[in-house]
């Protein structure tokens, strides 16, 4: 890794994304004190790594996780508590909040050794909520989960951000960080690529709006492309600069606008095309 | 845990380590033998234990034995007296052999200690004989039985028997000649003499060796006066009274010193004897 | 690092190690008619037999558990999500050897119980002739119990630096085997015998004898089977050498963990 200079501000949903093998983990482990640089330093909340302290505000989910398999979720997620200095009260309050939230609830007196792939995921998911850290540091959330776990772990990440909690996740899936994140950062072969905020991104991607209109008036179609006709509703594909005429002239002629589409380069090709000028 | 309080905790640690290990070693060396010799179990107990390391079970016990000796011998020397347990020596010593009874170093110590200094000759004997089934091709063992035979048990026949064995089995004709030559009550001590130097040169082990190297001096001591006693004798036509008028007649130039620290003396059949019945004082 | 004691001692349970050592355990109900087979000393025999059985279980735990634990940890990778844990690498190293060493004395314990019971039984079948020393049998195993504790130490060190089990496991069956033969060496570098060999291996001898450590010292195998006086300075300085050497290797194993990389 190289030159990695990063900071994630409190409070925001930080999307690290990269191919595989281009440092995501490393830099996390970095984070964890799992890993020493060799050059540098990296703080959380101002305390720096190499003080097992840093990571006392932390909740960190490695990446394909594997706990203790010999103890029950529950004895799992008190070992956690624990270390975390949690007092009991509380902490027995907060194991059964997260073995529910994260429906581990039923199985929590089983040994992990019994269970899937998912369940393992999901129990991550509890010992890293079970204290209630300012910052969650996820190595690929959603990896091993099916549709449904995904959309929970959406849901949980959205739940931090309204908490103002931060949130910092490394993934290779774009649309994860289209669906929850405030800013993606894109790290290729151990260099930090980019670093922009996900809306900007989404706004500077756009190349053009597809309308349609119902009942349009000829001419219209001749000035601007129509692509579509279907019955008595005209599909328009213009660009951001013809959006507006286009909309005035069909306002003005009293046809209807049924649609306002935006047409954009996704995430995905934005990624394609960073990783490739990353390569290039 | 940043590097100067390691540093400071483990200079701490060290600081105490050698505080605590010179009185520890004192403690360790000044431990009585008999413990150190420790106590193995029987043999048949061994024999379960020690799976398919028989040999090395062997002849890690020997070693152990054979180091045991060799360490008191070192305290003798300096006059400390520590009473060698030679009972303990020949159990495990007999263990070994029931581990690996084709092991030569066992039959060697236990012919070195057992004759001389325990004078268990049946129990040697018993030993060297039933390690003449398995070492079929060593002259040394019957060679050893035969001597013990001659010299110690005065069993003749027997002792001719294995001299002729070993000398079947060398292709020597030493042996032969010896049945011949010393097998009978005036040769002994030459027959012991040559012996010892038969088993001297094949020592290895340097504490073996000086023992023998003692026995040697104190046989060539007992040697010189029995020439004198018998020229003594072949003039006089009688025994000397004591081996002071063996010097004072001039028949021995000066009493020979016991390397043992005993004094020669004559005993009413003429025969030579010392107070140290040739071994250390306990 | 109390937790890490607990889990540590939650694992070795659950991996059902208890019940192994009361399956090796059984062996000690044919010690009683073993031992008749001496003829002179049945309840020494039967001492020296549940010694060694007592022995033998306590170095297999040893070794095992000392020198797979960590390893394991590393290799199932556990340690991602313990050592980002707000713990020091330090105490999860104490912990761990902590929580081995508790299952060890608690095992020394019970062979202990069993080794009376056994001992107790023959005994009073076939009285031995100077009356069973129980104090000396206890120290026996107890000291037993230190020993295989200064070797987990050991087994934590190879295990700081090793990323295989080979090196835990085999460099603890040598250290096991190096700390029973130091004093033997001594004994003979320093005996006349041994002044026969040259000076540089002497010498070299002497200061190995210092810095490798001395398991002889906790053998009390002799005192307990022929009910001999224990020296109980000597205990004292065992003991003491027990907790320093144990604590140095224990801190250089904590300073090179600390340094490892987690990757």
């Amino acid at each position: 890794m190289k030159n990695l200079d990063l900071s994630v501000k409190q409070g925001e949903v930080f999307g690290f994304l990269g191919p595989n093998g281009a440092g995501k983990s490393t830099t996390i482990k970095i984070l964890l004190g799992l890993i020493t640089p060799s050059a540098g330093n990296a703080k959380i909340m101002g305390v720096d790594v190499s003080s097992h302290g840093a990571r006392r505000s932390v909740g960190y989910l490695p990446e394909n996780p594997a706990f203790y398999d010999y103890l029950t979720a529950e004895e799992y997620l008190e070992f956690v508590g624990k270390t975390f200095n949690l007092p009991d009260a509380l902490l027995r309050e907060s194991i059964e909040k997260v073995l529910k939230l994260l429906e581990l609830w039923d199985a929590r007196k089983r040994p992990m050794r019994g269970y899937s792939k998912g369940m393992v995921q999901r129990l991550g998911l509890a010992q890293v909520l079970l204290h209630d850290p300012e910052v969650y540091i996820l190595d690929e959330p959603m990896s091993g989960l099916d549709p449904l776990g995904r959309a929970m772990v959406k849901d949980v990440i959205r739940e931090l951000k309204l908490r103002g909690r931060t949130v910092f996740f490394s993934t290779h899936i774009t649309s994860d960080v289209e669906a929850v994140c405030d800013r993606v950062g894109v790290i290729v072969d151990g260099c930090l690529q980019s670093v922009d905020s996900v809306d900007d991104l989404m706004i500077r991607g756009i190349e053009g709006y597809r309308v349609q209109v119902r009942d349009a008036v000829h001419g219209l179609e001749e000035q601007f492309t129509a692509s579509n006709r279907q019955g008595d509703i005209v599909e328009f594909t213009v660009t951001s600069q013809d959006l507006k005429l286009l909309l005035e002239k069909v306002v003005l002629s009293g046809a209807e606008v049924v649609i306002v589409e935006p047409r954009r380069k996704d995430l995905e090709s934005f990624f394609l095309d960073t990783v490739s000028r990353g390569r290039g | 845990m940043g590097a100067r309080n390691f540093i400071l905790i483990m200079s701490l640690l060290l600081g105490l380590y050698f505080i605590i290990l010179m009185p520890f070693t004192v403690y360790m060396t000044s431990k009585p033998y008999v413990e150190k010799l420790g106590i193995i179990p029987r043999a048949e107990v061994l024999q379960v234990v020690s799976a398919d390391q028989k040999q090395l079970v062997g002849a890690s016990i020997i070693t152990k034995v054979v180091m045991y000796f060799g360490g008191l011998l070192g305290t003798e020397q300096s006059k400390i007296s520590l009473p060698p347990d030679y009972q303990a020596m020949s159990r495990t010593l007999h263990a070994a052999m029931r581990l690996d009874p084709y092991n030569m170093d066992g039959y060697y110590f236990a012919q070195s200690i057992l004759v001389w200094d325990v004078r268990q000759f049946m129990i040697a004997n018993n030993l060297l004989e039933s390690g003449m089934k398995y070492r079929t091709w060593d002259w040394s063992l019957p060679y050893f039985a035969g001597f013990n035979y001659a010299f110690f048990l005065k069993d003749y026949a027997n002792a001719a028997k294995y001299f002729k064995l070993a000398g079947d089995l060398s292709g020597n004709p030493l042996f032969v000649n010896l049945t011949g030559r010393y097998l009978h009550e005036a040769g002994q001590t030459e027959m012991a003499i040559s012996y010892i130097n038969t088993m001297k040169k094949s020592a290895k082990n340097p504490a073996i060796k000086k023992t023998y190297t003692i026995r040697l001096k104190a046989l060539e001591a007992v040697r010189s006066i029995e020439n004198a006693r018998d020229a003594y004798r072949a003039a006089m036509a009688h025994l000397p009274a004591s081996l002071d008028e063996l010097v004072s007649s001039g028949y021995l130039k000066k009493l020979p010193a016991d390397p043992y620290g005993g004094k020669f003396y004559l005993e009413p059949d003429g025969k030579v004897m010392t107070t140290s019945k040739f071994a250390f004082s306990k | 690092m109390n937790m890490i004691i607990g889990v540590t001692l939650k694992g070795i349970f659950r991996d059902r190690v208890f019940q192994g050592i009361l399956t090796a355990a059984v062996l000690f109900l044919a010690i009683p008619s073993v031992s008749t087979l001496s003829m002179r000393q049945v309840t020494e025999l039967s001492i020296t037999l549940s010694l060694s059985l007592v022995s033998f279980i306590m170095l297999l735990l040893a070794v095992f558990l000392g020198g797979t634990s960590i390893w394991r940890d590393i290799e199932r990778r556990y340690t991602f999500s313990v050592l980002s844990l707000p713990l020091t690498r330090s105490s999860y190293l104490f912990g761990r050897f902590a929580g081995i060493a508790i299952f060890l004395l608690l095992t020394a314990a019970v062979l202990a119980v069993a080794t009376v019971a056994v001992v107790f039984v023959v005994s009073g079948n076939y009285p031995p002739e100077r009356p069973v020393a129980w104090g000396a049998i206890a120290a026996a195993v107890g000291f037993d119990a230190l020993k295989y504790i200064f070797l987990v130490a050991f087994a934590v060190l190879f295990s700081s630096v090793s990323t295989s089990f080979f090196l835990p496991i085999f460099g603890t069956i040598t250290i096991f085997l190096v700390g029973g033969a130091t004093q033997q060496v001594y004994d003979y570098v320093h005996s006349q015998a041994g002044q026969a060999l040259a000076p540089l291996v002497r010498q070299i001898a002497t200061a190995l004898y210092y810095v490798l450590p001395n398991f002889s010292a906790f053998d009390l195998k002799v005192n307990a089977i022929y009910a001999l006086k224990l020296n109980f300075q000597g205990l004292v300085l065992t003991a003491g050498y027990f907790s320093v050497y144990t604590a140095i290797v224990l801190f250089v194993s904590a300073a090179i963990f600390s340094r490892r990389e987690m990757k």
